[in-house]
């Protein structure tokens, strides 16, 4: 029995010392860049960016598959990476010239073939920018022209911010799909040979390049790639990649083991790092949660009622609640960013804007004007003696559009309607919205885009008569009629949105702008609760950017054009003792 | 002709004798085969797996949401494109064959499993399934089977204290301990472990024990991969110890209380044998046998039991597996792990009822069972 014990305590003595004591002691590497995407290790995730699974870092992956361009959304002005000339022509077609003297981590030159070989993948997986392109030619080594059907500024902005693969790799599929067309029989084979296609290493045309070797659950190491674009400008040898979602990064960069993240953080949480000396970055997303409702349910079809519901809640309140200081109460109410309203809309145009300001007073004048009333409970009734009676739902794994489902829940009936808030699961829950099974909801106003239109595509088109794309039996969404009377004339609000992003003339583009914008103030066919900012967590003991004053932080922080990536790619991100 | 037929015939014969004694074998022996008390619960084994597989096929369809929608609501959210120009995207991305019924995906999924192929992943297509398992299963094996030994055997050593000195301090702290330790979930054990003496202590880096083991290490027999394994896996195992040490300590202490009551060890002590020898010949060993069954039934749940714990420590194994495909409904690599669990958790009963009697001589399992 004895020597039993001695046995397992021994056991547990070793693993417990093996725990404990100090672990992995810094190598003394100054130079390693802290940040953090989620991936899958292999062999799920794989090498194959154009495929599902592919390890794809997020916006890091500028790094390692560098964009032709970055939009600075301060000046509304492209500035090129590997694209160093790029515009309209005179026939109307877009042409891109790739910068030389860069190569891919395996040996070849970034050159014309590159763009060729990624547009060509686009075109086989039906990707949407070749919806204004009829071809694509390379003129020279360097030079590719995307022939349009109609300029646009839209297909530039995703032909701009394409990550460029390497035509070593992916080329020999490219040439086969260029040479087909989607009708031919060989077409769907080339597909799963895409889908299936496992490149054997990763090959980088970016700062940084993966190596394999590294790849684990925990992280993957970027290492500095010399020859790829802006190789020659970077401040640090390596990256490190943690991997994981918000609960999982989130000790780490309590423990300064990662140094930046774009993950969104709670409220306690970013007190904590704030307490532990931790920058918080905030930079508006474009979007944030709103209040939809189903037109065909009366009297919420009513334009007063939603501007007495936009009147009764206190968005300030309901932002602050949700998402503390990176909830940002939305002021135009214009169905766009106030941003997007300030850079897109003239002064006049801003001054004439109802900004709903929280005024339970003029809420209460808007519904007797509909000849609505206060019954003996303090519920309002509508003209037909029916009490406003509505169910209000929300994806409830969203801890921050609940906690604005539930806000607004009790300030509409503190107001005196009589709203029960409802979670649903967060995919189920726009199904129910695809398919008008909902009465009141909270969903996504706007878009993380800096183009206008697309903002309104949201309300317009995807939760107003997608339900029979989405198989939900011809669902017609929130029921809103696109065709709308405003006081600026009668458009249809779908067609103007994306009008409104074609062509190149930005003067013609803000005339539509401002018909969607005043027309949305008007009609509020959803009513912008809030603006999500993003809490980047930004430890800058470790990392040198620029201070908060500077412009680059209006490029928000995931997706295309993101400030720190912009950073990283123009050298300016540096360790905080260089 | 005549002397051709009767020679087919005459050599016919024997065989149609042959074909008939085997059927005649058969018919006879068949009933004595499933007879068998083996074979029947391993038929039935069979059985409860299908059924379970199918259940899961139809279940996991019924859940909210597809691999399909999932990933065109990122795509619409991200891009605010049409809903149709999101589904053929990733339609195309993942290759989906948008013409297959339920019905049609349940025969091949079947026919391929009788062929022992478990398909490959929906949302990482051309990656089998049976490869992202042998990718992951080894660790939570290593992990989970480590943590259930070392607290079998500890809590067999701490529970017959218990019960030999039931009522004094010693049964009072660790029977405190026990219902503490079981009554706390594992994976609450896992964030104070990474809070307390990762974060708030700084005891160690917690971003250098996650992982299986280090970078740059070639798996295989060399120590310096062994010990960063084990490194590695320290902290699950600690989690998967602590939270249910108590269980095991428990059950022994109740079954040595049992047993500490039987005649034969009365005569034992009676017969003035060495009280070591009666406690480690006549009490623990039969106090621990019906704990064996315990063991080899929770051998099945092990594959299971270090979901969260797995997320916890971004020590990835079967648990992350199925906790992926279930965010991503990922079907072909859920129905895998699923298999896969089902099948350890029949077969682990199915082997400690087979081996039960066995072990005990006072039981013993006959086909009239």
């Amino acid at each position: 029995m004895f020597r039993r014990i001695l046995l397992v305590s021994a056991l547990l003595c070793a693993l417990g010392m093996l725990t404990f004591a100090p672990l992995q002691a810094d190598d003394g590497h100054s130079h390693t860049l802290s940040v953090a995407w989620p991936y899958q290790v292999p062999p799920t995730g794989h090498f194959n960016t154009f495929a599902s699974g592919g390890i794809a870092l997020g916006q890091y992956m500028d790094l390692h598959e560098p964009p032709l361009a970055v939009l600075m959304w301060a000046t509304g002005q492209y500035q090129g990476m590997v694209a160093e000339e790029f515009g309209w022509d005179d026939d109307g077609n877009y042409v891109i010239k790739v910068v030389d003297g860069y190569s891919w981590s395996d040996g070849s030159p970034i050159s014309a073939d590159d763009v060729m070989a990624t547009f060509n993948i686009f075109r086989l997986r039906g990707d949407a920018v070749w919806a204004n392109m009829t071809g694509i030619e390379k003129v020279d080594d360097h030079t590719v022209k995307f022939h349009m059907s109609a300029p646009s500024s839209l297909a530039e902005r995703i032909i701009l911010t394409t990550n460029l693969r390497p035509a070593s790799v992916f080329g020999d599929i490219a040439d086969r799909a260029a040479m087909m067309s989607p009708d031919d029989d060989g077409w769907n084979g080339l597909l799963q040979e895409l889908t299936e296609f496992r490149p054997e290493s990763p090959v980088s045309g970016g700062p940084y390049t993966i190596l394999p070797d590294t790849i684990t659950e925990a992280s993957l190491m970027l290492e500095l790639n010399p020859g790829g674009f802006a190789g020659d400008i970077q401040n640090y040898d390596m990256v490190q990649m943690w991997n994981g979602e918000t609960e999982v990064v989130t000790p780490l960069v309590a423990n300064a083991e990662l140094h930046y993240i774009t993950h969104g953080i709670p409220p306690t949480t970013e007190e904590d790092f704030a307490n532990r000396g931790i920058d918080i970055v905030r930079s508006g997303m474009n979007n944030g949660p709103g209040l939809y409702v189903n037109h065909d349910v009366y009297p919420l079809n009513l334009v007063e009622v939603r501007q007495a519901i936009a009147h009764a809640v206190d968005r300030v309140q309901n932002g602050f609640v949700s998402l503390g200081e990176s909830g940002v109460a939305v002021e135009y109410m214009t169905g766009m960013s106030d941003g997007l309203s300030e850079a897109w809309l003239s002064d006049d145009t801003l001054d004439m804007l109802n900004t709903y300001d929280y005024n339970p007073d003029g809420a209460a004048a808007l519904l007797e004007s509909v000849g609505f009333s206060r019954n003996d409970d303090g519920h309002w009734v509508d003209d037909n003696g029916d009490t406003l009676s509505f169910e209000l739902t929300f994806p409830q794994e969203y801890a921050d559009w609940s906690a604005a489902a539930e806000n607004a829940t009790a300030q509409l009936n503190d107001f005196g309607f009589d709203i029960t808030a409802r979670g649903v699961q967060f995919q189920q829950h726009p199904q129910d919205i695809y398919s008008s099974n909902f009465e009141m909801a909270i969903r996504n106003w706007g878009l993380g885009d800096p183009i206008p239109g697309r903002s309104y595509l949201q309300a317009y088109n995807r939760y107003n008569g997608q339900g029979e794309a989405a198989g939900e039996g011809g669902g017609a969404g929130m029921n809103f009629d696109n065709n709308i009377s405003f006081s600026g004339g009668d458009i249809n609000v779908f067609d103007v949105s994306n009008a409104s992003s074609q062509g190149t003339d930005s003067m013609a583009q803000a005339e539509l702008v401002t018909h969607l914008a005043v027309s949305y103030n008007e009609l509020l066919p959803a009513i912008p609760l809030w603006e999500r900012y993003t809490n980047n967590a930004l430890n800058r003991n470790f990392i040198n950017v620029p201070d908060s004053s500077d412009s680059v932080y209006a490029n928000f922080g995931g997706g295309a054009d993101n400030w720190m990536t912009t950073l990283i790619l123009t050298g300016v991100t540096a360790p905080a003792d260089m | 002709m005549l002397q051709d037929q009767s020679h087919i015939d005459s050599t016919s014969q024997p065989m149609e004798t042959s074909a008939a004694g085997l059927v005649d074998r058969l018919t006879t022996s068949l009933p004595k085969i499933y007879r068998s008390y083996t074979v029947r619960v391993f038929l039935q084994a069979i059985i409860t797996i299908w059924a379970v597989m199918s259940l899961t096929f139809v279940l996991v369809r019924l859940m909210p949401g597809n691999p399909v929608d999932v990933l065109i609501e990122q795509i619409l959210t991200a891009e605010g494109i049409s809903y149709q120009e999101a589904y053929d995207r990733v339609a195309a991305s993942f290759n989906i064959d948008k013409d297959a019924t339920e019905l049609d995906q349940y025969f091949q999924w079947m026919g391929d499993l009788l062929r022992l192929d478990l398909g490959t992943s929906i949302t990482s297509p051309g990656t089998k399934v049976i490869d992202e398992i042998a990718r992951f299963l080894p660790w939570t094996v290593f992990a989970v089977g480590t943590g259930l030994l070392i607290s079998f055997v500890l809590g067999i050593i701490a529970g017959m204290p218990m019960a030999y000195y039931r009522g004094s301090k010693l049964d009072h702290i660790l029977s405190f301990f026990s219902s503490f330790s079981t009554g706390v979930p594992n994976y609450i054990w896992g964030l104070l472990i990474i809070i307390v003496p990762g974060i708030a202590w700084r005891w160690f880096d917690i971003g250098a024990l996650r992982g299986t083991y280090d970078v740059g290490l070639t798996p295989g027999l060399n120590a310096a991969f062994i010990l960063s394994a084990l490194e590695h896996a320290a902290l699950p195992v600690f989690t998967y110890v602590i939270a249910i040490l108590g269980t095991w300590m428990l059950s022994m202490k109740s079954s040595t209380t049992g047993v500490l009551n039987e005649d034969y060890v009365n005569v034992a002590e009676a017969r003035g044998l060495k009280e070591r020898t009666v406690i480690r010949s006549y009490v623990g060993r039969n106090a621990a046998l019906p704990l064996f069954t315990q063991l080899t039934i929770s051998i099945g749940f092990v594959l299971s039991s270090g979901v969260v714990v797995e997320e916890i420590f971004v020590y990835w194994g079967i648990g992350h597996l199925l906790f992926q495909s279930i965010t991503v409904r990922d079907y072909t690599s859920l129905q895998g792990v699923v298999l896969l669990l089902t099948a350890a958790i029949v077969f682990s009963n199915l082997f400690a009822d087979l081996t039960y009697g066995l072990l005990d001589p006072r039981v013993r399992v006959s086909g009239e069972k």
